[in-house]
């Protein structure tokens, strides 16, 4: 299966008075054709700046310092010009934000916006973009869409507003669809109706989707393979499968776990102690969960861990995996602990 | 559990309509019927909590029992005692006992004072202790919600999220307080910190005595914390019931969607969807008769002429809905 998109330890730094800080570390994932792809993260673990890096849309004091972001294997997107991009962007890439009016202009119709869009990329008569326009509010479930087209965003609820951007990003049949927190400002009932939607549409016009997100359940009901980012790192890759099934890292074990243990009252609900760490607050070197990671070892606050191919669909950034970190500070074997939470989860 | 059942809070069809002003001489138009005659009991160290999509009206009534907003209309009893029509200076009497915590710790604390101050303050207001026994008091409540010494001394932005809102539980536990509101408490929060702050909610609880009004969208979390659960629409109380019944044993075609469109974390167990059409209607327009009928996917003839009655089916489980006016029939009891 040839990949759509290719991420090569991508690097991105930010500038704070002189000073460059790392906050996002060489991170490597690839999307295939039609895949649905998830990114997850608690906030601030850098998944916004990947997508933004991938749409090459960098804020001025943001930089990527390594790495290559390939489309269709021979586009090399960061190095792209502004205009060239500009051929992509909402064409062959699409990106849908938390935020509906982020997309959306207060002062434009839905249909003048909507077609703006098309105008970019293609020659369509006023009619055919009629059409077209028409088409694809149906296919995102708006009712009555040649009189909805003509309001303004205001106008129209969140839910309703949040169908009208996924329509205009579709609008040019994208290959890649990148869906940023694309529900997290939408109830509960309303996000269920999104996330049917974006996965019925997909379907239809074999779509590939990078759907980034801090909810493991949406990532349950919409991904195929998952990379779980803490810090600005990925820190595990790997089948969604796989990941829910037997997690591999203590960071992704945690947060199923405390996922896992709300909702049973007889239980006090698992936590991963401490905060996560700001970009000011990152060392240069070790692993950048070790101040909360229950299996912390000397080794951890000194040196990188490096990325381990635990199972053939699942790799995970951790010392634990390696011959070097088979004993902790306790002397306990290291993948003793992995077992015991293997055990302890699967009850 | 083994609790002693004593209203601590009782709320008796209380209204909030907020008016909506038009024309040149702002006339009133029409209402935003926010709070639309609710009624519910709290018992003494017991969690409430009231769950419902944005815009339902959850914050409101949390407000509206503070009166933090007036309410238009209805009945609140504080320990027996009806609280909404004395004067506001009366009222203060009571408000040392109920505290509210907001969903935005940052906007709720005052940038310029150090967690100190602010926790000094509402103790300096009410005239309790004298300075020292008062700043005892302040460490003695930091430390206890995981905040040093030296924190203390810091001021509101220099914490994360999580730290921010541990002060905001101090804050509201240094009054000693009977019974907490907590709108939105852990919303914002991360899913590792939201766990750190709901252990730390579970056992103030029980150390305190404390009662919680618990306000959520967010089902996982109320179901780990409560004993008994509303759920609201367009501002009224469609079923109301004990946590483990709720979950288990849904009457109303709301909750039974809502419960259903809960994200699902078991990769084995795909669910059957109800997926809801549509949006909450307009709460200054609500729909005649029952106010989820354009949205039910039960609904029949007699929801949009008639309103249903929020009635007690069975022991401890209102719902409000016709399909049950007959009592609960066995086909539909729905398990998820
Ligand atoms: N001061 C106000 N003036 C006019 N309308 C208001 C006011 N405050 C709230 N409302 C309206 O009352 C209704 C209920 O609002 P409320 O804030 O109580 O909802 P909520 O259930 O807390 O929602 P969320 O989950 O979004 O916090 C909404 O339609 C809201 O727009
Ligand atoms: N324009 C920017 N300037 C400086 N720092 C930024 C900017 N955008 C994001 N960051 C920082 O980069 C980190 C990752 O941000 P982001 O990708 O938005 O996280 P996420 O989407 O995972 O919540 C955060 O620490 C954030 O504060
Ligand atoms: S490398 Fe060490 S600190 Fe990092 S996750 Fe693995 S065991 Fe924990
Ligand atoms: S009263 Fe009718 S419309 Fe309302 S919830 Fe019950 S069945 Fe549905
Ligand atoms: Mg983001
Ligand atoms: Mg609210």
């Amino acid at each position: 299966m040839s990949n759509l998109l290719e991420i090569n330890n991508l690097s991105i730094d930010v500038k704070i008075e002189k000073s460059y800080y790392n906050i996002v570390n060489r991170l490597s994932l690839s999307i295939a054709k039609k895949q649905k792809y998830g990114i997850v993260g608690e906030s601030g673990s850098g998944k916004s700046l990947t997508s933004v890096a991938i749409m090459n849309l960098l804020a001025d004091s943001l930089s990527v310092s390594e790495g290559q972001i390939l489309f269709e294997e021979t586009q090399e997107l960061t190095t792209l010009s502004n205009k060239e991009m500009m051929k992509i962007r909402g064409k062959d890439i699409s990106i849908i934000f938390q935020e509906p009016m982020t997309a959306l202009d207060p002062i434009f119709t839905i249909e003048y916006q909507i077609s703006e869009v098309l105008k970019i990329h293609f020659n369509h008569s006023k009619k055919e973009m009629r059409e077209m326009i028409i088409s694809i509010l149906k296919d995102v479930g708006i009712p009555r869409p040649e009189s909805i087209m003509k309001s303004y965003p205001h106008e129209l609820s969140g839910g309703m507003r949040q169908r009208v951007v996924i329509a205009m990003a579709l609008i040019c049949k994208p290959k890649l669809l990148i869906a940023d927190e694309p529900t997290t400002a939408l109830d509960v009932t309303i996000q269920a109706q999104i996330l049917e939607l974006m996965n019925e549409l997909t379907e239809k016009y074999d779509t590939s989707i990078l759907m980034i997100t801090h909810d493991l359940g949406v990532i349950n009901e919409t991904c195929e393979r998952v990379a779980v980012m803490y810090a600005g790192e990925v820190v595990e890759e790997s089948s969604v499968d796989s990941l829910f099934s037997h997690p591999k890292h203590p960071y992704t074990q945690g947060l199923l776990k405390s996922i896992h243990t709300l909702g049973d009252r007889s239980e006090k609900l698992y936590s991963i102690p401490g905060n996560v760490p700001t970009p000011t607050q990152l060392k240069k070197h070790g692993c950048r969960f070790a101040s909360r990671c229950p299996h912390v070892m000397d080794l951890c606050k000194e040196e990188t861990p490096p990325y381990v191919e635990v199972s053939e669909d699942q790799v995970s950034k951790c010392w634990l995996h390696t011959e070097r970190g088979e004993y902790n500070e306790q002397g306990q074997k290291a993948s003793v602990a992995s077992e015991e939470y293997e055990k302890t989860f699967s009850d | 559990m083994n609790k002693v059942k004593k209203p601590v809070l009782q709320v008796k069809n209380m209204k909030k309509h907020f008016p909506i002003k038009g024309g040149i001489i702002k006339r009133t138009k029409n209402h935003v019927r926010a709070v639309d005659g609710i009624s519910f009991d709290v018992q003494e160290q017991e969690t409430f909590s009231l769950v419902g999509e944005s815009g339902c009206g959850k914050s409101t009534t949390g407000r509206s029992i503070l009166r933090l907003t007036e309410p238009t209309d209805g009945e609140v009893y504080f320990n027996g005692e009806e609280v909404l029509g004395c004067t506001q200076k009366e009222f203060r009497k009571y408000r040392k006992d109920m505290q509210m915590i907001f969903q935005d710790p940052f906007s709720s604390l005052n940038p310029r004072m150090t967690v100190k101050s602010l926790l000094l303050e509402p103790l300096m207001t009410h005239k309790l202790y004298s300075k020292k026994e008062a700043l005892n008091k302040v460490y003695e409540i930091a430390e206890r919600v995981g905040l040093s010494k030296e924190q203390v001394s810091r001021h509101p932005h220099e914490f994360s999220g999580g730290q921010r809102q541990r002060i905001s539980i101090a804050r509201a536990l240094i009054m000693n307080p009977k019974l907490i509101i907590l709108d939105e408490a852990v919303s914002a929060l991360d899913v590792s910190i939201q766990a750190q702050i709901l252990n730390l909610l579970i056992d103030l609880q029980k150390e305190f005595k404390l009662t919680y009004v618990f306000i959520s969208h967010d089902l996982n979390v109320v179901k780990h914390l409560s004993d008994r659960i509303g759920v609201m629409y367009l501002g009224q109380m469609m079923e109301m019931t004990t946590t483990e019944s709720l979950f288990n044993n849904p009457l109303h075609p709301y909750t039974t969607s809502l419960l259903s469109a809960i994200p699902s974390y078991d990769r084995n167990k795909k669910k059957d969807r109800i997926v809801l059409k549509g949006d909450v209607p307009d709460p200054a327009n609500p729909p005649s008769g029952c106010p989820f009928r354009l949205r039910c996917p039960q609904a029949h003839e007699l929801c949009e002429t008639h309103k249903p009655v929020y009635q007690e089916v069975e022991d401890n489980h209102w719902v409000a809905c016709h399909l049950y006016n007959e009592g609960i029939p066995e086909r539909k009891r729905i398990r998820l």
